[in-house]
């Protein structure tokens, strides 16, 4: 097991970082929409679960969350 | 069959532009990506934690730490998506009338259950080779090279376990109009499969058995059958989706 330095470790962790953010940030996006409706009614709702429910957040709306306008 | 082909190219097209495609393929790849990097910085992140309160000797991780990390998080986060993507594929379909839609133009009902399954049994197996991959890689640069044959070999098999749960949740949102009541047979046969697990008798031949052989395939430790649990798992998925299109064949949309 080889010995790493801060910034290769910097380097493995940063596409983690870039997903996760990511995911949210589309999620949210999504859910701005004046045109998305979502399950249950409440955006409010759905933005907490994206913004504090760590990565199945997002998922969770983008599969179970939004419905056809 | 009629009209399987043209159904299956609707539903991927679906899968894409919904982007659960992409997003169940991102999520994948951040499991593959993050669990090799926590097996190799879990002793650090304790010793960091406990630091001077009480002694912690944790032995050095390998690439097998590696890929147990993998293998448990797509085993729980990936059955979880699994059930996520096929909990609404029929009954929302049946509530909101788009089924009956569809079934008026000329194609069968077994077709468009097959479709439908084969179509989430794509996104998945799309999702499991990226986060395979990534996993492989980050075990890699963080400690040694695994067999690259013996990792496809496992990731099939934990392809076909998530396939397995997938298939259970969709035969509930066949019998059912509700998607809440499949996600709910689904985790439950999670739950009860995973306590099965543990019985050695018939564990083996669960898709949760499917574990054993595919973690022996990516380590290349040789001496676990790995015939008899895949043969098994890819029986009950074509009995649960046979039992699917028994139920839907007759079925007032």
């Amino acid at each position: 097991m080889a010995e790493l330095k801060t910034e290769q470790i910097i380097a493995l962790l940063a596409p983690i970082i870039v997903i996760q953010l990511g995911l949210m940030i589309a999620a949210l996006v999504d859910l701005e929409r004046d045109e998305r409706h979502v399950r249950g009614g409440s955006k409010l709702v759905w933005a907490l679960v994206i913004v504090f429910v760590n990565v199945i957040g997002p998922i969770v709306y983008f599969v179970a969350g939004r419905e056809e306008a | 069959m009629t009209g399987f082909g043209a159904l299956l190219r609707k539903e991927i097209l679906e899968q894409w532009r919904t982007a659960r495609l992409q997003l169940v393929a991102t999520v994948f790849l951040l499991v593959g990506l993050s669990s090799p990097l926590l097996a190799r910085f879990t002793p650090e992140i304790l010793k960091a934690v406990a630091s001077g309160q009480f002694q912690i000797t944790l032995p050095t991780p390998t690439a097998a730490d590696a890929y147990d990390q993998l293998a448990k998080n797509l085993g729980q986060f990936g059955a979880l998506i699994a059930v996520l993507l096929a909990m609404g594929s029929v009954a929302t379909e049946k509530e909101r009338g788009t089924a009956a839609l569809i079934l008026t133009k000329p194609a069968s009902r077994g077709a468009y259950l097959a479709a439908k399954l084969v179509a989430i049994a794509i996104t998945l197996g799309v999702a499991t080779a990226i986060a395979a991959a990534g996993a492989w890689f980050y075990t890699l640069v963080l400690f040694e090279p695994l067999d690259v044959a013996g990792f496809t070999a496992a990731a099939l098999l934990q392809w076909l376990a998530l396939v397995a749960f997938a298939t259970i949740t969709f035969l509930g949102s066949t019998l059912t109009r509700s998607a809440l009541a499949a996600a709910g047979l689904g985790i439950a046969a999670f739950i009860v499969l995973g306590i099965l697990s543990i019985v050695p008798a018939i564990g083996t031949y669960l898709p949760t058995g499917l574990g054993a052989p595919a973690r022996a395939l990516a380590l290349g430790r040789p001496g676990v059958e790995a015939l008899g649990p895949t043969v098994a798992s890819i029986v009950l998925v074509g009995a649960l989706a046979g039992v699917a299109w028994l139920a839907f064949r007759r079925q007032e949309l």
